[in-house]
């Protein structure tokens, strides 16, 4: 595993170099707000400013999403293992140019403090990336990192289940933050904002909460990379991750897929195979 | 029908016009009983099916869902079901996930000279709802008279 202050230092050089050839526009990266000093997505333009990108325990936030900002700009952006597979999603869905991109992948990822996503990473190394920084994880270390994970959720039975999703949910405003943190999340109108059809009423009940995120979930089949944003970003403290974390549970084990991994792939319900399993159909 | 105290659950079923209506309208047309508890809603295709409306179908208070379409391979628009089967199967793990009890959710296929099979899918899929009970809302709090009339009207 690489450690931050090494991280830190290597892409502070590579963004320094980046923008003193004039190689990119600006470098998506995190660093310490102006006032709060507190870890904030930071656009640095200037070779001298490379010195404030930093990467610590609390650089939570998905900087995938403002790629979809900057289109027909040539930047270079600091991606950690899922984003650059959230990265990779986008460049199978043709919404950003690979030509236009730079991408700093991290190697060996140490993680993001109260971040349960990461627990149960698989992925620990950048799967794209022009310039990588820290040092490369293998398989074991990996393995060993996340031994011992299981899923509480699944565990329980489906009443507790429902209970369990029922006492999160309770507390769900529907500020959307969630919506607004996730990379997947980039529709032009969302089915929540759409009222013909009408998917969801106005008023927060539970009934409508649960409904909000039963749909969000079955969105991310397929599509989500487990990066644990939207949880970081629920002011309530809500379990929002789990129904994604799910999908992309399930998806490794009956269809053997997993997303953001290839430039070229596919999203999961957009191809099919003739023999692909019928699990949970009427006999 | 069995007596008024009976449970009888609300099924909203979706079949594809080209094969599971066909069936549904073959037993029909071939006298075959099958239980008058499902709401048929025709589409053009199960891969038309947008697992919203089937999320939504339980927020309006339908006990459970009967989804038919054509045998993978006899689509008529060559792969459309092939597509609605990896979504029905990943709607399922979600929905199960969620603690939607799984006899709610009934998928199947059904060709259009299978009306006696068709009447037999019906028949099961009400069993099953059954075994479950009546369908309380993802809040858990039923669903109140008034709104009823209005699943009555819709559904």
């Amino acid at each position: 595993m690489s450690n931050y202050d090494s991280i830190s230092q290597e892409i502070s050089e590579i963004a320094k170099k980046l923008l003193k050839e004039s190689k990119v526009d600006k470098v998506i990266g995190f660093g310490l707000g102006r006032f709060t000093k507190e870890i904030t997505p930071i656009f640095i333009k200037k070779a001298e400013d490379a010195d404030r990108l930093i990467f610590n325990k609390n650089c939570e936030m998905s900087l995938t999403k403002y790629l979809l900002n900057y289109k027909g700009e040539k930047v270079a952006i600091v991606a950690k293992p899922c984003d650059s597979r959230a990265i990779n999603a986008y460049l199978s869905e043709d919404l950003i140019k690979r030509e236009d991109l730079v991408i700093i992948g991290i190697n060996g990822c140490p993680g993001i403090e109260g971040n349960t996503a990461c627990e149960e990473c698989n992925i620990r190394n950048a799967v794209i990336c022009d310039y990588s920084v820290g040092q490369e994880m293998s398989e074991e270390e990996i393995q060993a990192e996340i031994e011992g994970f299981e899923d509480e959720i699944d565990k329980m039975n489906q009443a507790e289940r429902l209970a369990y999703f029922q006492n999160e949910f309770e507390r769900c405003t529907r500020c959307y933050a969630c919506r607004e943190a996730c990379y997947v999340c980039n529709c032009e109108q969302c089915f929540t904002d759409s009222n013909k059809p009408k998917w969801l009423g106005e008023s927060v009940k539970l009934n409508d909460n649960f409904t909000y995120h039963l749909m969000r979930g079955i969105h991310m089949a397929g599509r989500c990379v487990n990066c644990g944003a939207c949880e970081m970003a629920c002011p309530e403290g809500i379990d929002v991750r789990a129904f994604a974390a799910k999908m992309c549970s399930a998806a490794e084990e009956i269809f053997d897929y997993k997303s953001g991994m290839d430039p070229e792939q596919k999203t999961l319900l957009s191809e099919y195979k003739v023999d692909d399993s019928e699990k949970g159909f009427m006999e | 029908m069995a007596d008024s105290n009976e449970f009888e659950p609300k099924i909203a079923a979706f079949l594809c016009t080209w094969c599971s209506y066909a069936a549904a309208d073959l037993a029909g047309s071939s006298r075959t009983q099958y239980p008058p508890n499902i709401r048929v809603m025709r589409v053009p295709c199960t891969g038309r099916l947008d697992p919203f409306l089937i999320i939504k179908a339980f927020n309006m208070g339908a006990d459970g869902i009967l989804i038919s379409g054509c045998h993978p391979g006899d689509c008529h628009y060559l792969d459309g079901n092939l597509y609605a089967r990896r979504r029905f199967v990943m709607l399922n793990e979600l929905m199960q996930y969620a603690g939607v009890e799984e006899e709610r959710l009934n998928f199947t296929w059904c060709s259009a000279s299978e009306g006696k099979r068709f009447a037999g899918v019906v028949k099961k899929a009400v069993d099953r709802v059954k075994t479950v009970g009546p369908w309380m809302g993802f809040d858990g709090q039923g669903f109140s008279k008034k709104e009823g009339d209005l699943i009555n009207e819709q559904l």
